[in-house]
């Protein structure tokens, strides 16, 4: 068994893998039945702005538009959800004492690393499709197809997209939501191979999460000048592909930012287990 | 004779504090080689730094004659072990663990783990989760999974810590069995002296992080004077013929027998003596042991 093999079973026999999971489909499924029930409420109170100037008609709360909505919710659950397991990936080691006898085998530590650290990416990327998938699937079942008409929030405008063409720009739209996850996997990852217990990542990475959001929506000059560098502020890069027009360069900068931002994590978790002195 | 592990000045300091300084063991090839020294002597620092857990502050170590740094891979192929408890994924089967940790190493068959489980008895409990096994079965399913992949040298860190004396006794009859039958190196930390007195063939003290004393167990323990119980007949003619003698002095006669205290080397020559004056030896054997031996050499050593 590769070593990637032996992470991935090791993460996936565990049953606080599949809490996330448990979580996800809860959430999804009590939000598009909620829906269901109120869509005409959802239908009046978004469009009306637009109820004096436009004629709405149709099928508009649909699989497609009720799969965006809930997306929008991304950066707050799901990173919590991906530290369970990311911040547990490496530290869980060394509480459980398995590192011991993990160490010692004949592949170097950094390859043991960088099969844990694809695997917590692998189980970012299963989530966020599992999330995406089950939105659709719930909601083909419960609202059907359609056009995607959406308001987008503080814009005094409408996004119309073709059906034709939602298949695609969604397809983009999860790719994009899984890159934009795994910084968080990352910055969960790196506290991981830091600790010796998995409470300190957990609530490490969501409290850089969170002290970065914050930051980047205070209105002062300092953050505003840093908030381009937060991978907070790219978090979002997914949304790109709901605009009317799709703006490739502003999202692959912000694909590149969390690339980097990735790149460097690992390279520091990298630096530091290659050096720890395994003494538990 | 072959080293299969040597150490040279290896030290380990944390902070200001030498865990261990200037360690230098040499285990041969079919040694069943005991690291003696009580707790927190150091021990468990020097199996870390040779399994690659800690980094030397100082020192190298060279397994099967290889710069352990420059051919890690190769040479831990090579090498099984257990570091101070042995802990498993509870949430996996125990035939599952040595499974997954063993393919760390190279391909492993089911049969092989089947075989590692059965030599130390768990065979039947082999699809039984690991959070369902005792102590000792876990300290088993430990030697098992250090034995998985046939290595050339095993490092076993108090591997009977936990075990009932049953469970003592099968762990030192396997150590015994797989040095003599399968010509397997073993590497033994233990602070038990009985244990190390029943099974080892060299051994190293070590004593607040450095080694007092190295050597075959009986070299070290024959270099002293040594007390001797003698059990012989007539004891009127047996205490005759010695008492003369300048390198014996009698402690003690009396019906139970007769205490003597010899120099180092000389039991044979005095058996010899009592044997061809016909004198019936009954039974004749050291009262010293390891333990009088080894606080003897930790005795008096400076606190690092």
């Amino acid at each position: 068994m590769t070593l990637f093999g032996f992470e991935a079973y090791k993460t996936f026999s565990r049953w606080r893998t599949y809490i996330s999971f448990g979580v996800l489909a809860l959430i999804v499924l009590m939000t598009e039945i909620v829906m269901r029930v109120s869509a005409k409420e959802i239908v009046n109170s978004m469009m009306k702005p637009f109820q004096r100037d436009f004629i709405i008609a149709g099928n508009i709360v649909n699989a497609w538009f009720i799969t965006a909505f809930i997306m929008n919710s991304l950066h707050f659950h799901i990173p919590f959800l991906i530290t369970l397991v990311a911040g547990d990936m490496v530290s869980s080691e060394a509480t459980a004492g398995t590192v011991r006898f993990l160490l010692i085998r004949p592949p170097s530590r950094q390859r043991i690393l960088n099969a844990k650290y694809l695997t917590a990416l692998f189980y970012t990327a299963v989530l966020v499709v599992f999330f995406a998938l089950l939105c659709v699937v719930v909601g083909l079942v419960l609202f059907g197809s359609g056009d995607l008409i959406m308001h987008r929030l503080g814009q005094f405008s409408i996004v119309f997209i073709p059906e034709a063409e939602i298949p695609v720009r969604m397809l983009l739209a999860f790719v994009a939501a899984v890159w934009s996850m795994t910084v968080v996997a990352s910055v969960a990852f790196l506290f991981s191979a830091m600790a010796e217990n998995s409470i300190g990542p957990i609530i490490g990475t969501m409290a850089v999460v969170i002290c970065l959001l914050i930051f980047g929506n205070l209105p002062l000059d300092f953050f505003r000048h840093l908030k381009p560098l937060f991978f907070t502020t790219h978090m979002l890069l997914w949304q790109g592909f709901f605009d009317q027009s799709i703006r490739w360069l502003e999202i692959g900068t912000s694909a590149l930012i969390i690339g980097l931002h990735n790149a460097a994590l690992f390279l520091i978790a990298s630096l530091i287990y290659r050096r720890k002195d395994i003494k538990s | 004779m072959e080293a299969v592990l040597k150490t040279f000045d290896l030290g380990k300091r944390f902070g200001k504090r030498w865990a261990a300084r200037d360690i230098n063991l040499e285990v041969h090839r079919g040694d069943i080689f005991c690291f003696l020294g009580p707790n927190g002597a150091g021990k468990s620092t020097t199996i870390r730094m040779i399994l690659t857990l800690l980094r030397p502050t100082a020192g190298t170590i060279q397994l099967f004659g290889l710069d352990l740094h420059k051919h890690r891979r190769e040479v831990l192929a090579r090498v099984g072990g257990i570091v101070e408890k042995p802990d498993f994924y509870l949430y996996l089967s125990a035939s599952k663990n040595l499974e997954l940790l063993g393919s760390m190493t190279r391909r492993i068959k089911r049969d092989e783990v089947m075989e590692a489980l059965a030599r130390v008895g768990l065979k039947a409990r082999a699809h039984d989760k690991v959070q369902t096994f005792s102590h000792g079965m876990k300290q088993r399913l430990g030697i098992a999974q250090a034995l998985l992949t046939r290595p050339e040298l095993i490092i076993l860190d108090e591997p009977t810590t936990g075990l009932d004396p049953q469970g003592m006794k099968d762990v030192r009859e396997l150590i015994q069995r797989l040095a003599q039958e399968e010509g397997m190196t073993i590497f033994l930390s233990s602070h038990l002296l009985s244990e190390i007195e029943q099974v080892a063939t060299r051994m190293a003290v070590v004593h607040r992080g450095e080694v007092v004393a190295q050597g075959s167990v009986s070299e070290l323990l024959a270099q002293e004077a040594t007390d001797y119980a003698l059990q012989a007949s007539p004891v009127k003619k047996t205490l005759k013929l010695i008492e003369p003698i300048p390198w014996v002095k009698v402690l003690s006669s009396g019906d139970a027998g007769i205490e003597l205290r010899l120099e180092p080397g000389r039991a044979a020559e005095l058996n010899r003596l009592l044997v061809t004056n016909r004198v019936e030896v009954l039974s004749f054997y050291p009262r010293r042991t390891l333990e009088d031996f080894f606080l003897k050499v930790t005795k008096g050593t400076p606190e690092i």
